[in-house]
């Protein structure tokens, strides 16, 4: 009876302070404040007439004024129609190397898909990089070329224009993504399902027409439209060859409108928020079918197929094509840009003494790399770490039953989903303009790491969630009832056994957090200046052999990370 | 509806009018029941019944909406007073259905853990989990990775790691679900073995009847989140209070007619005029003309060649055989019903046969419907 009267005594305090409880209402207060009054301000603030900080005069004028401008309104439809005009081919492409890769006994389709993770984490800044000095009509190594030819009378090549951002879109990150997602895609395809239609009496291509596609056909849709919403969101490149030849897309349009003289704030957020609608509504729709299409899931089929289709001689052709396209869309670039980084003047081969180090002396000799070194470093470093801590717990918490709020935590974890980068840095720099946060994070490298972290929470959170899931609720709960309590089990039972998923996201968006511009373009100053941007500031002012040097240095260190990170055996393929 | 044993035996477990519900939909319907110390109590009852929720609500893994759980007298769980002790401080051993072992940990630390948990100091953990693995028969292979073990030594790793602390109860959540039969059975007499030597008390979840049988000393009937009849497996398996209890444990013949009765005797009449004599105690609350189903279970039933009808037999046919090789299964029509017998391999009778069936008035359980 003695314990009775213990228990009843603490019983305010148990039922008011239930740990899973607190958790979860600190969580949504966080993203609360970092994505919830960001977008909020965002919205609001487009209809702020005076400067931020200042007190608050509401009107229309901003949307008036943005939408007057033709350019904005212009700007909205170019970035709809590259996004359309890059995916196209890229899901192309992708659905026939998912398909070599999984489904036939095409050679090597391991090796392609190892290349694939890798070139899917080359940062598009220095790929860019590469594709202008190979395709600039004035200097570009392919036009000098193309111009020998005696037919040939002006440069055939020019980067600055909406086929060139499609091209150099067409070499990145994105098409190797889509070709990452797929692969485990045709590779689970339940066996049963295309050997039943076999045993039916179809042959390979009526199986292929008939079965496979169809039933894929939700898979690959889902994943064009993610791309198609991340194409949206895309800075960089439009950046690069978008703004010298006029062509705008909304977020260079968002930036352009920030680095004016004095700041349109009114206008940038103007047409950010309804960026964020168009995106929204978007998100919507794409989680909508995904959810109609939960029938669909025969791709988590029991058995894996083993049966593949004979290619016959043309697994090697296929193989050559495979080979071919990557080495053209990756290696070339790639080696190019290291030639560039040691040239005088790019392009310019019969100068005296072609060949100089000094574009890697500059660099290194530049007080402001160093620096920048150091901030990227931590800002990676910061961001992976806390973003693994919280988001560890966040997806805890919404895989717990007990969880009472857990659709609103939800909702925040996905919020970043629909601000891409230069947004999410427009609405965080608001935050920080208004709220005394200013104090801690404008202009600092804790500022840019928040923000960083903020655009991590979706997929960091759901990968967690999935491993969570994974593991089950019985490995957890046999701690809890052999006597340690929710903390001991999180470090020693928890932690451990999503160390494989935790070094996964960690490393990701440790390379996220390196070579990302948007996010941090709006919100860095010359104390905080990252590595990256110091690449975009070198590559504008002229400097582009250094913006180069730099690029290559980033994409270095991206290579190394991954090659430790297979190292540590973070599962790369879904073949291992 | 309370199943309290004799008051003066220890009472290790404690459930007084406990419900849970799950989204408003009651898992645990109000269940009284105590287990006693060394006894290795069973809720038996098929998925979904709520015997895996009742076993959680003593782990502290569920919190009760409704009631009280004492362990050892004092108080876990009670809502109403805002009582609730965490699993972690409840001092309970726990073997899960997927035996949940750790698997970045060795055999050792798994069996360690609880000990580490109460930081033990380090010869107290060699010493007790040594012992331990030794109780389960895995005394060679402490450092073997968990992964690395098979289902069987899985289970007797889980084990291990519940016993390893000498917990209040032992919690058994379908312990034996996951193996082959042949080591189930061998696991089913270790367990038993084990709980003697050790005198634990144990709480054991199952769908199995045969498991429920051979390891209870009582056993409770769980369905739709209440128990329908708590006894020991014999008084479950002979004298089942309701139909579900008479179903779910054993299998059963079952006969629908309409009870007579008249000073002299009692009977149930069937369809086609067909009349079985009852004499149990349940009829006597039935009045005269009441529906009734009549349950016997298939070994009371005999199969007899055909011959003049006594009071007690039916006339029947037979519609299928199964060989089951070492006895043979009757698909029967009598009264209109179909039976499932079995019978010896020494008798055998064709498909089309007409047999008489013997029944024991004694051995008879009637319900009305």
């Amino acid at each position: 009876m003695k314990v009775t009267e213990t228990t009843t005594k603490y019983r305010a305090i148990r039922i008011r302070l239930r740990p899973i409880r607190v958790a979860e209402v600190s969580l949504i207060a966080f993203f609360a404040v970092v994505t919830g009054l960001p977008l909020m301000f965002l919205v609001v603030g487009s209809f702020n007439l005076a400067a931020p900080g200042q007190s608050a005069v509401y009107g229309l004028a901003n949307w008036v004024r943005a939408f007057n401008d033709p350019t904005t309104v212009s700007a909205l439809w170019m970035s709809f129609f590259l996004s359309v005009a890059r995916l196209i081919p890229a899901i192309i492409i992708a659905v026939i190397f998912a398909w070599l890769i999984a489904r036939t006994d095409m050679p090597g389709g391991n090796a392609i898909e190892f290349f694939c993770w890798m070139a899917y984490f080359i940062p598009d800044f220095p790929l860019t990089l590469a594709w202008i000095l190979l395709l600039d009509p004035n200097y570009g190594l392919l036009n000098t070329l193309a111009l020998q030819l005696p037919f040939v009378h002006a440069a055939p090549f020019n980067p600055y224009s909406f086929w060139g951002i499609v091209w150099v879109h067409t070499s990145s990150g994105g098409i190797w993504f889509k070709v990452i997602l797929l692969t485990p895609v045709f590779r689970r395809l339940g066996a049963a399902l295309e050997e039943a239609a076999r045993v039916a009496g179809a042959n390979t291509t009526t199986v292929l027409r008939r079965v496979t596609v169809p039933l894929l056909s939700p898979m690959i849709l889902a994943v064009a439209v993610l791309s198609f919403i991340r194409g949206l969101q895309s800075f960089n490149t439009e950046l690069l060859l978008g703004t010298p030849a006029g062509i705008y897309v909304y977020s260079t349009r968002i930036y352009d409108y920030i680095h004016r003289e004095p700041a349109s704030y009114g206008e940038a957020t103007a047409l950010g928020s309804v960026f964020i609608i168009t995106l929204g509504a978007l998100l919507f729709l794409y989680w909508r079918y995904l959810r109609s299409k939960r029938r669909f899931t025969v791709v988590t089929g029991q058995g894996y197929s083993t049966a593949r289709v004979r290619l016959g001689r043309w697994r090697y052709i296929a193989l050559a094509a495979c080979v071919s396209y990557i080495a053209m869309m990756s290696l070339l670039p790639l080696i190019f840009l290291i030639i560039g980084s040691f040239m005088r003047r790019y392009g310019f081969f019969h100068i005296n003494s072609p060949f100089t180090l000094a574009h890697w002396k500059d660099l290194f000799g530049d007080p402001i790399f160093f620096l920048a070194l150091k901030n990227s470093l931590l800002i990676a470093t910061i961001t992976a770490c806390a973003g693994i801590a919280l988001y560890s717990v966040a997806a805890y918490v919404l895989v717990s039953r007990r969880a009472v709020m857990a659709p609103v935590l939800e909702g925040l974890c996905w919020l970043p989903h629909i601000l891409p980068g230069i947004l999410l840095g427009l609405g965080i720099l608001w935050l920080f303009l208004a709220t005394p946060l200013r104090f801690v994070f404008y202009g600092t490298i804790w500022g840019i790491a928040l923000a960083l972290m903020v655009s991590d929470s979706p997929v960091t959170t759901q990968a967690f969630r999935a491993g969570y899931l994974q593991l089950g609720a019985d490995l957890e709960e046999a701690a809890r009832v052999a006597g340690a309590s929710w903390g001991y089990t999180y470090r020693r039972i928890l932690l451990p056994l999503l160390a494989p998923i935790a070094g996964a996201v960690g490393l990701m968006n440790f390379g996220g957090a390196l070579t990302s511009i948007s996010t941090p373009v709006l919100l860095y100053s010359h104390e905080s200046r990252p590595l990256a941007i110091l690449m975009l500031e070198y590559s504008v002012t002229g400097e582009l052999e250094r913006g180069a040097a730099l690029g290559l240095l980033i994409t270095a260190l991206i290579c190394v990370m991954m090659l430790i990170g297979r190292r540590l055996g973070l599962q790369l393929s879904g073949q291992q | 509806m309370s199943f309290g044993e004799s008051d003066t035996a220890p009472r290790v477990l404690e459930f007084r009018n406990v419900v849970k519900r799950f989204d408003g939909v009651i898992a645990v319907d109000g269940i009284s029941f105590s287990v006693d110390r060394g006894e290795i109590f069973t809720l038996l009852g098929p998925s979904g019944c709520g015997k895996t929720t009742t076993l959680r609500l003593v782990a502290g893994l569920e919190e009760p909406d409704d009631g009280e759980i004492l362990i050892e007298g004092a108080s876990v769980a009670a809502p109403r007073e805002g009582i609730f002790l965490a699993a972690e401080k409840r001092r309970l051993g726990m073997v899960f259905q997927s035996y949940a072992i750790w698997p970045h940990l060795s055999v050792f630390e798994n069996v360690a853990f609880p000990l580490r948990v109460r930081r033990e100091s380090f010869d107290v953990v060699q010493q007790r989990v040594r012992q331990a693995l030794e109780t389960v028969g895995l005394a060679g292979l402490a450092d073997r990775g968990a992964t690395q073990l098979s289902g069987g030594q899985q289970q007797r790793v889980a084990l291990a790691r519940a016993l390893v602390y000498e917990p209040a109860i032992l919690l058994l959540d379908e312990p034996l679900s996951n193996l082959d039969a042949k080591l189930r059975e061998q696991m089913r007499f270790e367990i038993r073995a084990l709980q003697k030597k050790l005198s634990l008390t144990v709480l054991y979840v199952t769908h199995d009847q045969t498991e429920a049988m051979t390891l209870s000393d009582r056993i409770a009937m769980v369905n739709s989140g209440r128990f329908e009849q708590v006894g020991t497996p014999e008084e479950i398996y002979e004298r089942p209070t309701t139909p579900f209890a008479g179903q779910f444990l054993g299998r059963t013949v079952v006969l629908e007619g309409t009870f007579r009765k008249s000073p002299k005797e009692q009977w149930v009449e069937l369809s086609g005029g067909n009349r079985v004599p009852v004499d149990v105690a349940s009829a006597n609350s039935l009045t005269d003309g009441a529906l009734v189903r009549l349950i016997a279970r298939p070994e009371d039933v005999a199969i007899l060649p055909p011959d003049k009808l006594e009071s007690t037999q039916l006339e029947a046919a037979v519609e299928q055989v199964d060989y089951l090789g070492d006895r043979f299964e009757y698909y029967v029509r009598a009264a209109g019903a179909l039976l499932i017998l079995t019978a010896p391999k020494k008798d055998r009778y064709a498909v089309g046969a007409k047999v008489r069936l013997g029944f024991d008035p004694a051995r008879l359980s009637i319900y009305s419907r």
